[in-house]
């Protein structure tokens, strides 16, 4: 992988987000309703409307609009919240290093489960421990998030008590109430995420064992157990980093229902917070702030390809 | 059978108003104990801190433990003294002078005089400003200093209900030199009077408050801390009270209510209310223009089964008028039945014999505005109302339906007084006049009642508006809902204000065995 490689990407990238900024900009302009109407919202009377109109610069020209919100993201400056006039970049990083830490903490679990459960469930394909295994993840991946996590509520919190039902404490704040708080949320997602990964893993590593190649390593005198590690398992995870990538997309900006329910203020909350009240400057710096994660996960994704099979070349 | 409803409504409140009060002898045998923090769940993020122009209930709360206004809304909708010790009016009703407390200062030390009244009020009636206020606190044509601690309002026409208009959740004294310098600094920061001090401020999750050493009450606030955490999920909200995470829950739907009850240490709480889901008509517009197309509409309604569906049993039974038995002056008048044979004579008479086409829109949110809408569907069928029920997007209605449509669902807040309600929503020059109806009799009416001082003569004035509407419907109005809300039993002091909008933490205190916090 060469340096002008990476480069091109990084590039790509930044058009990505440019057009992603022009996209949604062009999608809130057909929205009903602007920002102005949902802040008065019922106590909206003429002369207040045009006043917040002109104080939030919602008369100016749509291109107007959008070149002056370039011109400041450019300068490193993503605008005044229309909602509550703070400035946005803080309030929605903030978000994000939640949003992190939920998905640090579930892609952790889920690579500490998923895998070796994938593995088991193939190696003994067909028996009961792959049943089992294939059966939950059917449950994993078929049951909605706000259903896992009523049900993760009700036992854990309502029933046994063992853990606080709701809430978000930052892990500054007191990191063992901060982390007490996080144990439900990262559950309900590793859970569904574990259903999908477990499954993947074993559905390539399946199609892998019976392979050729393993075969001939096995004539070859290898042991089971050298097979699987050396040789099958390299394999079969390839695929396997692709959804890891796009899940961490969907950890940061898909996991609403669940930010909702643990009332654990995240990036993907924010933003439809944002969207609620057609707060611009707020929604462009959200929907940014996902594309780019998406697009350097996908990177990251790619480079990682290109490590665990040197057969993979990019130019 | 709805006189007997009507009766057990009645008893119930009575029963209700009854527990209400019982926190009340208790609360004055033993004092409250001081100290001691409060964890009061809120279902919204609290994005305004600028008490001017707070918007949702939960601001409200917030503001309420930072700010104070010139007065306060007591639960019986009367006023009482806040900033101001007293008050007087001129016989005409036309000049009210307000006493301030002596010594009052702002949190930052700064001394709260009648100067920051008056620069708090020019920036209310500042339509820039864009605070709610600004309709609500009455018709107030000028606002002067007398001397440090004497205000005087000169109103534009007589008016007998300031003091209690002054409590609006708006009207909060904030500092002339705020207002001078910018009100965006109350974004971030609370420069008030209130009982409790800002500490920390995160908009989507918690806000902390700590008690007001100088407050002008010495005895008060009871509490060291507030915190106020939110979360948007109800039942995750009811969960975290069940566990003991939170000790108070502001306002929940019936549907967590039912978990509350049953759940041990937790106290359901209750009040009925004057919030309303109605049905507006266009009155200036085919077919509704017609009083006889909106009186045989208002016959296909079952009163009883829109409680029981739309509030889910948590509510009492309107009819048609805006005044609940919550309201000061509500008149009791005979209860709404359906008449699906007298309906069809009506729109007959009214030039509709082979019945009437019409789509109602409904907003998504709350849910009982569709729960309204698909229940008058099915009830008005017989009587030959071909009705379509359209749902759409809050955001939507607001800015294409509300004020604009001529048969659209609505859904108020309970206000302080039936002049409010009244001059918010039917007037010819109602602030949101949806319906149209322009009746010059009605307007007489409240007119004149907001002049009157006499008790009696008003409560006169106020029943003979509200059988008008009872007679000529311009909104169906088929419920009024309960509010409900959850607290542990060690919480004391507090109690469910039917007009939702007000909380009094100031007079909530822990009991022995509250659990320790922060």
């Amino acid at each position: 992988m060469s340096p002008a490689y990476i480069l091109k990407r990084i590039l790509l990238i930044g058009y990505t987000l440019l057009v992603v900024s022009l996209i949604v900009f062009a999608i809130t302009q057909i929205l009903p309703a602007d920002a102005a109407v949902m802040m008065l919202g019922e106590n909206a009377t003429p002369d207040a409307l045009a006043a917040l109109r002109v104080k939030m610069g919602l008369n100016d020209s749509i291109w107007l609009q959008y070149l002056h919100w370039l011109a400041g993201v450019l300068h490193g400056d993503f605008g005044l919240s229309m909602r509550t006039g703070q400035p946005v970049a803080p309030a929605m990083f903030e978000a994000l290093g939640r949003s992190l830490l939920l998905a640090l903490f579930s892609i952790v679990l889920m690579l500490v489960l998923a895998i070796p459960l994938g593995i088991i469930a193939a190696v003994r394909r067909g028996r009961a421990v792959d049943l089992g295994v294939s059966f939950l993840s059917y449950v994993g991946v078929s049951l909605p998030e706000f259903v896992t996590a009523t049900l993760v509520v009700l036992v854990l919190a309502d029933w046994l008590q063992w853990l606080p039902a709701t809430g978000y404490v930052p892990l500054t704040e007191d990191p063992l109430r901060g982390l007490r708080h996080l144990v439900l949320p990262v559950l309900t997602v590793s859970l569904i995420l574990i259903a999908h990964v477990s499954r993947m893993v074993r559905s390539e590593l399946v199609d892998v064992l019976h392979s050729d190649y393993i075969r001939a390593a096995r004539l070859k005198g290898l042991s089971k157990r050298q097979v699987l590690f050396k040789h099958a398992l390299r394999n079969a995870l390839l695929p396997t980093i692709t959804i890891v990538a796009l899940d961490v997309g969907y950890l940061l900006g898909g996991v609403i229902v669940v930010e909702e329910i643990f009332a654990l203020p995240g990036i993907g909350r924010q933003l439809i917070v944002a969207i609620q009240a057609r707060d611009l400057p707020s929604i462009q710096a959200g929907a940014l702030i996902l594309a780019t994660t998406y697009a350097v996960a996908n990177f990251l994704a790619d480079i990682a390809y290109a490590w665990l099979d040197r057969r993979i070349q990019y130019d | 059978m709805p006189s007997i409803h009507r009766r057990d409504f009645l008893a119930a409140s009575a029963a209700f108003g009854g527990l209400g009060l019982s926190g009340l002898p208790a609360f004055a045998q033993n004092a409250p104990r001081r100290g001691g923090t409060l964890r009061v769940s809120v279902d919204q993020a609290v994005s305004k801190l600028n008490p001017l122009v707070t918007r949702v209930n939960p601001e409200y709360l917030v503001a309420e433990l930072l700010y104070s206004g010139l007065t306060r809304l007591n639960p019986d909708m009367s006023a009482e003294p806040d900033l101001a010790e007293s008050w007087t009016n001129s016989a005409d009703l036309t000049e009210w002078t307000f006493a301030l407390r002596k010594g009052l200062t702002f949190h930052d030390g700064s001394a709260c005089t009648a100067a920051d009244v008056v620069a708090t009020f020019e920036a209310i009636l500042d339509a820039k400003t864009a605070s709610p206020a600004r309709q609500n606190v009455g018709p107030i044509a000028k606002v002067a200093a007398r001397d440090d601690s004497t205000v005087v309002f000169t109103l534009s026409a007589p008016f007998a209900d300031l003091p209690v208009t002054l409590a609006y959740t708006n009207a909060k004294i904030v500092p002339a030199a705020v207002i001078k310098g910018g009100l965006e600094k109350l974004d971030r920061q609370a420069v008030g009077t209130g009982p409790f001090k800002l500490v920390s401020f995160e908009p989507e999750r918690q806000i902390v408050v700590a008690r007001n050493e100088a407050y002008y009450d010495k005895a008060r606030p009871y509490l060291d801390k507030v915190e106020v955490v939110v979360f948007p999920d109800v039942s995750a909200e009811a969960s975290a009270l069940i566990a003991g995470d939170t000790d108070l829950i502001s306002t929940t739907p019936p549907t967590e209510f039912g978990r509350l009850q049953k759940a041990s240490g937790v106290k359901a709480l209750r009040v009925p209310s004057g919030q309303f889901c109605n049905v507006n008509f266009g009155c200036d517009q085919k077919p509704f223009n017609d009083v006889r197309v909106r009186q045989a509409l208002a016959l296909t309604v079952d009163r009883a089964a829109m409680v029981d569906f739309v509030t889910e049993g948590f509510g009492s039974i309107g009819n048609d008028t805006p005044l609940s038995p919550a309201y000061r002056f509500f008149a009791e008048l005979p209860a709404k039945k359906v008449d699906i044979a007298k309906a069809k004579a009506l729109l007959a008479e009214a030039g509709y014999p082979k019945g009437l086409e019409a789509t109602l829109i409904a907003s998504d949110r709350p849910g009982q505005r569709t729960q309204l809408a698909v229940a008058l569907r099915e009830m008005a069928k017989p009587a030959g109302f071909d009705i379509k029920v359209e749902t759409m997007p809050h955001a939507t209605y607001l800015d294409q339906v509300w004020k604009k449509g001529s048969f659209y669902v609505g859904f108020y807040n309970m206000q302080a007084t039936a002049d409010a309600i009244f001059s918010l929503l039917y007037t010819s020059n109602a602030a949101w006049n949806e319906t149209r109806w322009n009746n010059t009799a009605f307007d007489k009416l409240i007119f004149e009642a907001r002049a009157t001082v006499d008790e009696t003569k008003r409560r006169a004035l106020y029943a003979q508006a509200q059988k008008l509407m009872y007679d000529e419907v311009p909104s169906i109005i088929p419920a009024f809902f309960d509010l409900l809300g959850g607290q542990r039993d060690w919480v004391q002091g507090y109690q469910l204000h039917p007009r939702g909008a007000v909380f009094r933490l100031d007079f909530v205190s822990l009991g022995a065995n509250a659990p320790k916090r922060g």
